[in-house]
């Protein structure tokens, strides 16, 4: 296993195939761990999901992943939250008040409305908040999102999205992101985040094949 | 508010995407991926896969193709047809489907949409209801392709699936569906009154009919022949919707 093989958390909570397919596309190299024992000695961690906060805690917590993962990131980890695994990095939610969440990035987790129709499902232009030192512009970008609750924005903010309220699209706080959105569901746009997003965490893509001569 | 979501949809049986000629003869148009390719470069926005021949004997075929599809799409789908059980969804999720839709099965046994919604999220769970206009219901509810009729008014059958934990409508008008006179705007003025999304189906024929279902508070329209024979296509639909100044993903 290469350096900066990126280790996808396999918990039953979330659609791998499609962020497969993205990692494959993108020629990132990934091992999916069921467990800890499985994961790469290094590199990022994705965290990705989708469901219900509560039961995803649960079963990290059953794969032994809830009490690594903020130590991981304390020995400078990369880690990556994609939709529900954006709301877990966050100190809680509304949809489990008596679970807390990681506390990697600041703010709470809030139900979308009133007045909105929810889900949010469908795609949403993003705009930004703060700048970062990887991310490419993404000012106008169309993201798809499928959610129900939305952190609140803060000064790790990169990227806001707006259904009803402002909500963080893309939070940032050192090596920890997250997305609300599906980048590897998002098109031309999503793929070039995830792309921007893990390199600078450390994955590395492995060479095109040479032809044949 | 997101931007209004242009949907095709598939029909497949036995992997491969077919289309029904006067209802008897189906014609092969293709694999699924090559179709989904297509129509991720178009710029749909979804798309729904709707298995017509679903049985147990095929189920590894689906499989097969859904998992082909999700490595390939880089956009969002919906797989339905047959779902009858959480492990019938959880097949298809864990293949790479982002949603199932559930139709016949949930109109037989409601708890259906519970144990979905509770099992996957209720994002993952798209309620597809049939329906046609009826002298006493206003509009009834249909089952098994639009062929079984129900005692349930499609109104409170509506209201009753986002009760369960339904995430969003899939509303076919039968009486329109294969038409090409537009939506049933009435059905869909009482439909939008939901608090999840509304994916309006059966009728378009026209740029102008989009416009007008999403107008009447649709959040996505869906449309096979229009867009599979290239009598509309997509690029040219968003032009026309964003000219009439709806919010769509150009």
């Amino acid at each position: 296993m290469s350096a900066g093989t990126i280790t996808l958390i396999d918990y039953e909570a979330g659609n791998l195939a499609s962020l497969e397919g993205a990692l494959e596309r993108l020629r990132l190299p990934y091992v999916r761990a069921a467990s800890p024992d499985q994961a790469a000695e290094s590199g990022p961690i994705v965290l990705p999901g989708v469901g219900h906060f509560e039961a995803a805690q649960r079963s990290l917590q059953e794969r032994g992943w809830w009490g690594l993962l903020p130590a991981l990131v304390a020995e400078g980890r990369p880690l990556l939250g994609i939709c529900l695994g954006l709301q877990l990095l966050a100190e809680g939610s509304e949809e489990a008040p008596r679970t807390p969440g990681l506390g990697l990035v600041p703010g709470l987790v809030r139900r979308l409305g009133p007045g909105v129709k929810v889900p949010n499902m469908g795609w949403s232009r993003v705009r930004r908040a703060s700048d970062h030192p990887a991310l490419p512009d993404a000012e106008g970008a169309w993201l798809y999102f499928v959610h129900s609750y939305a952190l609140e924005p803060s000064a790790d903010t990169v990227y806001l999205a707006d259904h009803g309220r402002p909500f963080a699209a893309v939070e940032a706080r050192g090596k920890v992101m997250g997305f609300q959105p599906h980048p590897e569901k998002s098109g031309p746009d999503g793929l070039r985040l995830l792309q921007a997003a893990l390199t600078w965490m450390g994955a590395t893509a492995i060479a095109p094949e040479e032809p044949c001569l | 508010m997101p931007a209004k979501r242009i949907i095709p949809c598939l029909d497949v049986k036995n992997g491969r995407v077919v289309k029904g000629i006067q209802f008897k003869q189906l014609r092969d148009l293709g694999h699924p991926v090559e179709l989904a390719r297509r129509y991720d470069q178009e710029g749909a926005d979804e798309l729904v896969f709707l298995d017509i021949a679903a049985s147990l004997e095929n189920r590894g075929t689906r499989e097969a193709w859904v998992r082909d599809v999700a490595r390939e799409l880089s956009i969002p789908f919906t797989v339905g047809g047959g779902v009858s059980s959480v492990e019938d969804a959880r097949s298809l999720l864990r293949a790479g489907a982002d949603k199932v839709a559930v139709n016949t099965a949930a109109s037989l046994r409601p708890d259906l949409v519970c144990e979905l919604a509770d099992a996957f999220g209720r994002q993952c769970v798209v309620a597809a209801v049939d329906v046609k206009r009826d002298a006493d219901l206003g509009w009834r509810v249909y089952l098994k392709g639009g062929t079984e009729p129900t005692e349930r008014s499609a109104v409170d059958w509506l209201w009753e699936l986002n009760d369960l934990g339904a995430g969003e409508i899939l509303l076919t008008s039968m009486d329109r569906d294969g038409t090409g006179d537009g939506f049933d705007l009435p059905l869909l003025d009482l439909a939008s009154e939901l608090p999840i999304p509304l994916i309006a189906s059966g009728g378009a024929g026209l740029e102008v009919h989009f416009l007008e279902a999403l107008e009447h508070g649709a959040d996505a329209v869906l449309a096979a022949t229009l867009f599979h024979e290239g009598i509309l296509p997509i690029p040219r639909l968003k032009a026309y919707l964003a000219q009439n100044d709806l919010s769509v993903r150009i």
